[in-house]
C-alpha cells in the first residue's frame, strides 16, 4: 500500500470527464493497482478512483493511470508532502458478527440459560405465519416458544404473540407459553410482554460466547 | 484462436480447469478460463489466485492465439453439445463454440486482465498418486471450513526421515497420516479446499509433488495444480497426543459405521452420541427431545482400568474418523469423558484420528 500526500490536479476521462483543481490530497495506491484520491472530508468516498486492473505510469510530476476500458486518470503533481509504502500482507477478510442469528444458535445449544431445565425441541419451528426461533420443553412437558432479538422492542413481543396464537391452535402443543429473549429489552416491551403473560429475559451475549468458547477443544484457538 | 477437438476431450480439460474457478471472485476476469493455443496444444488455466489448475490437450489448430472465456458457461456449453468434433473460435469480440449443429456465441473477458503466473519447472518428487489422494482424503476431513481461522483450513505437510507427514485439525479433532517413502522436503500449510480437488483435476497413477516457498505444486500427465500456502504457525500438535490410555475398545468398523448411520437419523443440532464402553462391547445411545432416540449394543473387546466408561462425541466427527480408518477394525482409546480419545485401526501405525469429546 502506497500513500502519497501531494499538492496536485487530477483529470479523469472515461465514462465522463472530470477535473479536480489544485489542492492537497491523499493518493492511495493498493497492491492490486487500485488507485483512489481522497480529500480531507467527503466521508469515506474518494474524490476519484480507478479499480484494478490498471496500468500506472509515474514520472516525477505526473502519474497516468489507464485501463483496458478506455478510462484514463492524469495526476499532475506540483509538490509531494509525504510518500510512504507499507506491505500490509494478506487480508483475513471481513468477519461479520451476525448477533441475532448467533444468539439463536447459542441459545439453541443451551436453552436452560433462559429457564432452568428447558430443553430444545426444534430451531425455526414452522407456523403458518413464519417460523418461531426456538420451540422448547420444560421438564414437566410444557411447551415454550422463544423469540430472540438483538434489541427487544414492542414489535418483537407482537410477533411472538402472533406465533403463540397459532401454536396454541395445535392440540399436540397447547398450551404454549412464550419467552421473549434479547440482549436488551425496552421498558415498553416489558410492559406489553407482562400484559400478555410472556416472560421477557435479557441474555448476556458475551457471556454465552464465553460458554461457547469453553466447549471442549484440543487447544486454545484465541 | 481457432481449434477443433473431440467434445469429450475438450469438456474434460475445461471442466477440470474450471474446478479452480470460484463462485465469488475478487476480479471478474477470474470467472474465466485462460485458453492459450500454440503448436498443436491447447492450454487451459483456471484460478481463484489461491488454487490454480492448468490442463492441456493436443488439438487440431487452425489459428493460434489466447482468450479468456467464462469458465462455467464454456465447460457446460461444450458438455451439452452433441458427441463428435467441437470447434472453438475466438475473434476480438466473440467466442463461437460449434458442434454438429448447435452454436454458442459468448462474450470473451479481457485477456490482458488475467493474472500472469511465472512459468514453472516441476522438479519435485514422483509419488504414487492413489496413495497421495487416499492420504489427503483421510486428513482433510479434520480441516476447518471456517475462513475466520485460516490456519485451521490447511493441511500441514512435513517432510520426515521416513517420508511425509500430513496433519489437519479444526480444534475439535485432529487427523495425522504418515506416508512413508515420499521424500518431500520442507514443510508448508496447504489449503485443504485445494487439496480436495487434486483427484478430480490432476489425479493420476503418478503425481509429481513439490513444496516451494509460497506454494505446493502437484503435476501429472493430466495437468498442474498449484496451491498457495497459508501463512501462519500450525498448532503444536505433538503435545496433544496422549502418551497412554487406561481404556480401549476394539470394534468391527462396519458395524460401528452402520450404527452411527442410524444415530445420525435422529441426531441434529449437534446432539451428541453417547458411548458406554462395557465388558463385551459398547452401548450406543442418542436422544432428541422432539424426535425420540435410538440405542443399540455393538459387540467388541473392551479392556481397561475402569469397569465401564461413558463418553459422548459429535456423531458426524466420530463417523468421519471411523470412515477414514484403514482395515476392518477400529480401536477407540479413552482416558475419560473430558480428554481427547484416539481412533485408529489398532494395527496400522500410519493413521490416527484424535477426537475431543462433547460435554453432556
Amino acid at each position: 500500500m502506497r500513500l502519497v500526500i501531494a499538492r496536485c490536479t487530477v483529470d479523469y476521462s472515461g465514462r465522463l470527464d472530470a477535473h479536480l483543481p489544485e489542492a492537497v490530497r491523499l493518493i492511495m495506491v493498493k497492491a492490486d493497482g487500485t488507485l483512489a484520491i481522497h480529500s480531507d472530508g467527503n466521508a469515506s468516498k474518494p474524490l476519484n478512483w480507478m479499480v484494478a486492473p490498471n496500468t500506472v505510469e509515474t514520472t516525477e510530476d505526473e502519474w497516468v493511470v489507464s485501463n483496458g476500458r478506455g478510462e484514463r486518470l492524469v495526476i499532475s503533481i506540483s509538490e509531494i508532502l509525504e510518500d510512504v509504502t507499507h506491505d500490509l500482507g494478506d487480508d483475513p477478510g471481513l468477519v461479520k458478527d451476525g448477533v441475532e442469528h448467533h444468539l439463536q444458535a447459542l441459545l439453541a445449544g443451551r436453552p436452560w440459560v433462559l429457564e432452568d431445565g428447558l430443553s430444545l425441541i426444534r430451531r425455526e419451528y414452522p407456523t403458518d405465519i413464519g417460523p418461531v426461533d426456538l420451540l422448547c420443553a420444560t421438564p414437566a412437558g410444557e411447551t415454550v416458544a422463544v423469540e430472540i432479538k438483538r434489541r427487544g422492542e414492542i414489535d418483537g413481543v407482537e410477533q411472538l404473540s402472533r406465533y403463540l396464537e397459532r401454536l396454541n391452535l395445535d392440540p399436540r402443543l397447547a398450551p404454549v407459553r412464550g419467552i421473549f429473549a434479547a440482549q436488551s429489552i425496552t421498558p415498553q416491551a416489558r410492559v406489553v410482554a407482562d400484559a400478555r403473560g410472556i416472560e421477557a429475559v435479557e441474555v448476556d451475549y458475551d457471556g454465552l460466547r464465553e460458554i461457547e468458547d469453553s466447549e471442549l477443544r484440543l487447544f486454545d484457538i484465541r | 484462436m481457432r481449434i477443433r477437438a473431440q467434445r469429450d476431450d475438450l469438456a474434460d480439460v475445461f471442466t477440470r480447469a474450471n474446478r479452480a474457478v470460484g463462485t465469488r471472485t475478487a476480479l471478474p476476469v477470474l470467472q474465466g478460463l485462460l485458453c492459450e493455443v500454440s503448436g498443436n496444444t491447447l492450454r487451459v488455466t483456471g484460478t481463484d489466485l489461491d488454487v490454480t489448475v492448468k490442463t492441456s490437450l493436443e488439438v487440431e489448430v487452425m489459428e493460434e492465439g489466447r482468450a479468456v472465456i467464462p469458465g462455467r458457461l464454456l465447460s457446460e456449453a461444450v458438455r451439452k453439445l452433441p458427441p463428435g468434433d467441437v470447434t472453438v473460435g475466438v475473434t476480438e469480440n466473440e467466442i463461437e463454440i460449434q458442434g454438429n449443429g448447435p452454436r454458442f456465441n459468448l462474450r470473451p473477458l479481457n485477456v490482458d486482465d488475467f493474472p500472469t503466473q511465472e512459468d514453472l519447472v516441476t522438479d519435485g518428487v514422483e509419488v504414487d498418486g492413489e496413495q497421495l489422494a487416499e492420504a489427503i482424503g483421510q486428513v482433510a476431513i479434520a480441516a476447518s471450513g471456517d475462513g475466520a481461522r485460516p490456519i485451521l483450513t490447511g493441511v500441514l505437510f512435513e517432510g520426515t526421515d521416513a517420508g511425509l507427514r500430513m496433519v489437519a485439525t479444526d480444534s475439535y479433532r485432529l487427523a495425522k497420516r504418515e506416508v512413508p517413502g515420499i521424500g518431500l522436503e520442507g514443510s508448508g500449510l496447504v489449503p485443504a479446499r485445494g487439496l480436495r480437488e487434486l483427484p478430480r483435476t490432476v489425479g493420476a497413477a503418478k503425481v509429481t509433488a513439490q513444496l516451494r516457498e509460497r506454494e505446493a505444486v502437484f503435476s501429472s500427465d493430466k495437468g498442474v495444480l498449484r496451491l498457495r500456502l497459508i501463512d501462519g504457525s500450525f498448532p503444536k500438535y505433538q503435545s496433544l497426543l496422549p502418551e497412554s490410555y487406561p481404556n480401549q475398545i476394539i470394534l468391527d468398523k462396519y458395524e460401528l459405521l452402520e450404527a452411527l448411520g442410524r444415530v445420525t437419523l435422529v441426531a441434529e443440532d449437534h446432539i451428541p452420541v453417547r458411548l458406554k464402553l462395557v465388558e463385551g462391547g459398547v452401548e450406543v445411545t442418542v436422544t432428541r427431545q422432539d424426535v425420540g432416540g435410538e440405542s443399540e449394543h455393538i459387540s467388541g473387546e473392551f479392556s481397561g482400568s475402569d469397569e465401564e466408561v461413558s463418553i459422548a462425541f459429535n456423531p458426524r466427527y466420530l463417523q468421519d474418523g471411523v470412515s477414514a480408518i484403514p482395515g476392518d477394525k477400529v480401536r477407540i482409546r479413552v482416558i475419560d469423558s473430558f480428554k481427547p480419545s484416539v481412533v485408529d485401526s489398532g494395527s496400522d501405525e500410519e493413521y490416527l484420528y484424535l477426537l475431543m469429546p462433547v460435554r453432556v
